[in-house]
């Protein structure tokens, strides 16, 4: 068995003669999570697609769990599209029975696991009740059931945080930690760097289709040194942005990451802090993914 | 294998547990047996007694007129539609005709006084024997009701019959040889089987035929739309791609065609039990000519090309499902698929007349046309063998080229959002595989 459970080679996708997809390449370690990352429109989807053999790639290939996709390997595979759906005149208990038998589960199987999974996500009651009598979240919840009720080795989830309000984003992360340590294999993808910092092991970041960065999240934080400072502050700090010593700052209002040349220049920058604003907080920090990201867009677009 | 299965089971159950699935199965014998009673029911009520005045200005045709016994010339008159309940035991109507006192008064003045006593339903109708009718052969009817065409039928023919016969005893003709040459004629219609000559009335069995034509039509394209929504369903909420990276293609395809085709089946089974169980529950009631119509064989072909029908029609409209984008655009392309399961619907109103033309025999081996064509011959004239065992052949392998196409076009399809795809595209998507 190898020790990845996913990898990709130079997958390529045009649409219309717009390149979606452009040579990428990334491997997924065995029991890891890893975060596909990007902005709206990066080819996050297209990859996953290509990945699932819904659409073909116009160059490239696919390993997955070590071979092509067959019938027996789409078995130990779960996987959440981006756009969801599910039969709407369907009753719970019998989307979740069409689904898992078409993973091959037996039905006996289907109705224990998804007692078991329904009771997990607040669903007990609604066995026999129509998707379509279901609020939208209590849907993308059941969705969820139906990609993860046939104990998968690898998970492949594209947005699973989008259209859920915090608790629900609460308990996929719960259930996301709680399958890796079984031992699933999770990727995900994510507009949203912040979710990404809290769970992946490593992640890979595109950007109009090209790859700019990939690794373990330790090695890519560790690259980007301990070179920040969050500020988190009262009054007018827009004066920070212009100190010559100051590399890049991100500001949210009352709170701002600040990118110094090096290290040593901390001290010189909180002398010019004070009396200019009150300071509720100053420490040395790791960059965020989100800083990171634009970095590496913006030495891209400089080279 | 297993995934097959549970497509398959998926879109059965989906089928027969919705309510339009039960109400259907039992409402449309309940339907059928209802066409089939109401007409003598409304027979029954149009045979009420009937009071005709006749103003007689010939003289004499009155007591002519009385002295046939109506309701037994009427049976003899075998014609299409109605005519084909008579057999049902429905003790007919009288008609009585009553001379009008003509006093002098002439047609017109008679008229006006009639005219208020038929909107008044005093009476059901005036006949006008003008005094001329001998040599004009003009008779007048003034009623509410001038549909009644048995009455209209019977007084014509007894009138004719009654000159007749003055003409001939003018001329001084022995009365017996008078009564001998005007006498009626009856005749008695017998259709031709294989198994033997039957006794039948060709109205009810064209009745039949039309009938079942017209089941046979309305649930093929009912079952054919049935599909295209459940794929475009699954198009438009992109529950494909999670079919497509659990199973191959080609079983979602072949598991839905299946799984829909059965529960059709289902219904058709349903329905035969239900009509072999009101015919037999109220045999007596039904006509012999009904009866001999529902055989087990006509049962036996009705569910071969209702299975052929299915399959060559519903692969299509699955295409259409799986190309198109919205609601609007599948209903255009439908009704375009529905003149062509019009078209040997009304080629075949010209096979029932003419069952055995070229045309028919050509049209109904062409295989989009043959389940409802060949069907239709079978229920009129039945066809040599080998015709009806080449057309079920043809319509095979037809099925076997649909679904193999069926299987990439969906495959391509389901998976295309928004925008058409290019040719190379699709081209790339049927050689992958
Ligand atoms: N079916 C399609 N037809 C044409 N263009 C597409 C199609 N799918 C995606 N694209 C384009 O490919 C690019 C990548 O899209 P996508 O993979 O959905 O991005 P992401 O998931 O990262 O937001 C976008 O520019 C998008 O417009
Ligand atoms: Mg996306």
């Amino acid at each position: 068995m190898s020790e990845w459970a996913l990898s990709l080679h130079d997958l390529v996708k045009d649409f219309d003669g717009k390149r979606a997809v452009d040579h990428i390449s990334f491997a997924v370690k065995r029991g890891e999570i890893l975060g596909l990352l990007g902005p709206n429109g990066a080819g996050k989807t297209t990859t996953i697609r290509m990945v699932m053999d819904i659409i073909a790639p116009d160059a490239g290939r696919v390993e997955i769990l070590g071979e092509g996709l067959s019938d027996k390997v789409k078995d130990r595979i779960g996987f959440l599209p981006e756009e969801r759906g599910l039969y709407r005149k369907l009753k719970v208990m019998d989307t979740l029975l069409f689904f898992g038998e078409l993973k091959g589960m037996k039905a006996a199987a289907v109705r224990e696991r998804g007692r078991r999974l329904l009771q997990q996500f607040q669903l007990a009651g609604y066995e026999e009740r129509k998707v379509e009598e279901l609020s939208k979240g209590m849907a993308q919840k059941l969705q969820f059931i139906t990609t993860i009720l046939h104990d998968p080795e690898l998970l492949i989830l594209d947005e699973p945080f989008s259209g859920l309000d915090p608790l629900n984003i609460e308990l996929i992360q719960g259930i996301i930690l709680e399958r890796k340590r079984a031992g699933t294999t999770i990727i995900y993808s994510t507009h949203l760097m912040e979710y990404a910092e809290k769970t992946v092991d490593s992640l890979v970041m595109i950007d109009q289709g090209r790859k700019v960065l990939d690794g373990t999240l330790a090695t890519v934080k560790a690259e980007y040194g301990q070179k920040f400072i969050r500020l988190q502050y009262e009054g007018d700090a827009r004066f920070v942005a212009g100190l010559p010593y100051v590399r890049s700052c991100r500001d949210s209002g009352r709170e701002m990451e600040i990118e110094l040349e090096d290290l040593t220049k901390r001290e010189q920058l909180l002398r010019d802090l004070l009396g200019k604003v009150t300071i509720n907080g100053f420490q040395l920090s790791e960059p965020s993914l989100q800083n990171i990201f634009i970095r590496k867009v913006q030495e891209g677009a400089g080279a | 294998m297993n995934k097959l299965f549970a497509v398959i089971k998926k879109e059965y159950k989906t089928i027969v547990k919705k309510k339009s699935f039960i109400i259907m199965t039992i409402l449309t014998p309940v339907l059928m047996a209802g066409m089939m009673v109401v007409p003598v029911l409304l027979m029954k009520v149009d045979r009420s007694d009937k009071k005709i005045a006749v103003a007689d200005y010939a003289g004499g045709y009155t007591q002519a007129l009385s002295a046939v016994p109506a309701e037994k010339s009427e049976k003899k008159k075998g014609g299409l539609d109605m005519d084909a309940m008579n057999e049902m035991p429905v003790t007919a109507g009288r008609i009585s005709f009553q001379q009008v006192e003509l006093a002098g008064r002439d047609a017109a003045a008679l008229l006006r006084e009639y005219e208020q006593k038929v909107l008044k339903k005093e009476i059901d109708g005036l006949l006008l024997i003008p005094a001329d009718v001998k040599s004009q052969r003009q008779v007048s009817y003034y009623s509410t009701s001038i549909s009644d065409f048995t009455t209209l039928k019977f007084i014509e023919s007894t009138l004719r019959t009654a000159i007749s016969k003055q003409l001939l005893l003018e001329k001084q003709i022995d009365p017996s040889v008078v009564d001998e040459a005007t006498r009626e004629i009856s005749m008695e219609t017998f259709k031709v089987k294989k198994e033997g000559t039957t006794k039948s009335d060709s109205g009810m069995d064209y009745m039949m035929s039309i009938f079942m034509i017209i089941i046979l039509f309305m649930i093929l394209i009912n079952y054919g739309q049935m599909i295209m929504r459940g794929v475009l369903e699954e198009k438009t909420s992109r529950i494909s791609e999670l079919l497509i990276s659990s199973a191959r293609s080609t079983h979602i395809f072949y598991g839905k065609l299946l799984g829909i085709g059965l529960a059709g089946l289902t219904q058709v089974a349903l329905w035969i039990l239900l009509a072999a169980l009101l015919v037999s529950r109220f045999s007596g009631m039904v006509d012999a000519a009904i009866l001999s119509f529902l055989t087990p064989e006509i049962a036996f072909y009705f569910v071969i090309f209702f299975i052929l029908g299915f399959f060559i029609y519903a692969i299509p409209y699955a295409f259409i499902g799986a190309a198109v984008n919205t609601d609007q655009e599948a209903q255009q392309f439908a009704s375009v698929l529905s003149v062509l399961i019009i078209v040997p619907y009304i080629l075949g109103i010209s096979a029932l007349q003419n069952p055995n033309s070229t045309l028919t025999l050509v049209a109904s081996l062409f295989p989009l046309f043959t389940p409802i064509l060949m069907f239709m011959r079978i229920t009129t004239a039945v066809p040599p063998l080998w015709q009806i065992l080449a057309s079920i052949g043809l319509c095979v392998l037809t099925i076997w080229g649909l679904a193999w196409l069926g299987a990439k076009i969906f495959r391509v399809g389901m998976l295309m959002y928004g925008k058409k795809p290019s040719l190379g595209e699709m081209l790339r998507w049927v050689r992958y595989k």
